[in-house]
């Protein structure tokens, strides 16, 4: 059974003209951020989202954890539709954003992680024992009883982690996971990932990232300007620099980037 | 209703380990206290003993006035920061994630809010009759029947103030007007009869004016319910009518920002 289905899934960001718009200027008119989207996950997938940005991944990714709601077509998840049955859609769904201050800052890592058990419904005698599973799996054991306003952008990443799998979610979202990571936890959790995908788990990666979608992705969706350029199965001998040409090649955005990088670099030799 | 609860101790615990991990700010809070109490106490001497509003004493009155309006402009002005801060943050994204459904965790948020402007109220009073010896009388029955009423205007003008954040990113408008606008039509200084007629007409169009009246009957003359009964009365309309407004207020807002992609603007 899918996991998660987008049928013609289409949503708009409209730019209400401001009050006296002629004292500044603020852009009008819509955004198409997802056009007529369609594909399925079934369970076990890991799922790369790639895309320039402004391409629709995380929407893609909101529109699944109900954070936002189709404007056209449908998302259901775990056979629930998003709009309908958006508490049951979430109970399934376990997010990890790019924010990194999305914590209280006065609560320690445990003391935040308890209070997101909480609010997902975790029961009260099981949640030290998941707090204490998810912490070693994020490797943040040491720094279970620091303040999270005490964390750097890296622990905040896997404190956000830690997070979204203390539910025990059957459907992972990470947003450019590894962004702030460095190359031993970037590692370990391209291995958290394959696990959770063996343990059936279907998980979303939005990322920049070609080597890391070569590395744990199974399965590469290319969006562009809202639009599902490429729905491809990867057959596991993909290496980045065959992702990075299939993504220049169908985005057409390798002149627009050996441009602004020659522009940058004649500025760079100008100014020195 | 045991996982509402379990949620809502959740929220309390973050709510009350922020607050004293604050520390400074914390002392400050308390320090601030005696200070407004003092201010009211001089001014009410000042004014002298023959002033007497409603027959009691000018400090009692001022007292239980300025304590509950605070309670509630402080009580949504402390839940909206709380939302504002967590639009700011990301947070509020993270926990409409949850298996919590929106408008239930915002209205928990909002009882813990409240909990602590609570505890900040009973501080004052308790401060303004052991300190600056206030003459009360209490009935102690009335006073809780009162409390609790008030508290469900205050949730309900929280969750409103959390609505025009959550709609149109600007929440402080309300307390604006909370603030601002309405302290001089609910008798917090002076009794509302003093009041030409008009202004006295809109007075009573104010839930905090039966607050207010309510309390001092309670707190200061200990009244027994019964001889109060049709302002409780008034309270409890009030708070029947605008605890379901601003919660379906409040499901529809969420719901249009979810919509509009509009969640986390701020």
């Amino acid at each position: 059974m899918n996991r998660v289905t987008f049928e013609s899934v289409g949503k708009v960001f409209r730019h209400r003209p401001a009050l006296f718009n002629w004292v500044g200027h603020e852009r009008t008119g819509d955004t198409f951020a997802l056009n007529n989207v369609s594909f399925s996950a079934s369970s076990a997938e890991v799922i790369g989202l790639l895309g320039p940005n402004g391409s629709g991944k995380t929407t893609a990714l909101k529109l699944i954890s109900t954070l936002l709601l189709p404007d056209s077509g449908s998302v259901r998840v775990g056979g629930f539709d998003s709009l309908r049955d958006s508490g049951k859609v979430r109970r399934q769904v376990g997010i990890a954003v790019a924010t990194e201050r999305s914590f209280f800052p006065r609560l320690s890592a445990r003391e935040n992680l308890d209070f997101f058990a909480a609010l997902d419904e975790v029961p009260r005698r099981e949640r030290p024992r998941r707090i204490q599973e998810v912490l070693c799996d994020t490797g943040l054991e040491e720094q279970a009883d620091t303040l999270a306003m005490k964390f750097s952008s890296g622990m905040y990443q896997r404190l956000g982690l830690a997070r979204a799998l203390i539910k025990r979610p059957s459907i992972l979202l990470l947003d450019e996971p590894t962004r702030s990571l460095d190359a031993a936890a970037t590692s370990h959790l391209w291995e958290t990932i394959r696990a959770l995908a063996r343990q059936n788990t279907t998980v979303f990666l939005a990322t920049h990232n070609f080597s890391e979608a070569a590395a744990v992705a199974g399965r590469l969706l290319l969006l562009n300007h809202g639009a599902l350029l490429e729905d491809r199965v990867l057959s596991g001998r993909e290496r980045a620099d065959d992702l990075r040409s299939l993504y220049f090649q169908r985005t057409g955005e390798h002149a627009v980037a050996d441009d602004a990088a020659a522009v940058a670099i004649h500025r760079a030799e100008a100014a020195s | 209703m045991k996982s509402m609860l379990d949620k809502l101790a959740a929220i309390l615990r973050r709510d009350v380990l922020t607050a004293i991990r604050y520390r400074t700010g914390f002392v400050l809070t308390l320090f601030g206290v005696l200070i407004e109490l003092a201010a009211f106490y001089y001014l009410s001497r000042a004014i002298g003993p023959g002033f007497r509003p409603e027959g009691v004493e000018y400090f009692p009155f001022l007292l239980v006035g300025t304590g509950l309006y605070t309670f509630f402009v402080m009580s949504a002005q402390a839940f909206l920061s709380a939302v504002q801060e967590a639009q700011q943050t990301g947070t509020l994204e993270v926990l409409m994630t949850t298996a919590t459904a929106p408008a239930e965790l915002l209205v928990l948020s909002a009882i813990s809010a409240f909990s602590g402007s609570l505890v900040n109220l009973v501080i004052y009073l308790f401060a303004g009759i052991a300190v600056f010896r206030a003459a009360v009388h209490a009935n102690f029955l009335s006073c809780v029947v009162v409390v609790i009423l008030s508290l469900a205007i205050a949730l309900a003008v929280g969750v409103l103030a959390a609505t025009f954040q959550v709609a149109v990113q600007k929440g402080s408008a309300l307390i604006w007007l909370l603030g601002s606008g309405l302290w001089f039509l609910s008798g917090t200084m002076f009794p509302v009869q003093s009041l030409p007629r008009p202004l006295g007409v809109l007075a009573r169009a104010v839930p905090f004016t039966y607050a207010i009246d309510a309390m001092r009957g309670a707190l200061i003359e200990g009244r027994p319910l019964i001889a109060m009964l049709p302002t409780l009365a008034a309270l409890a309309a009030f708070g029947l009518v605008l605890l379901p407004l601003a919660l379906g207020s409040l499901s529809f807002s969420l719901r249009r920002a979810r919509q509009c992609g509009t969640l986390s603007l701020y």
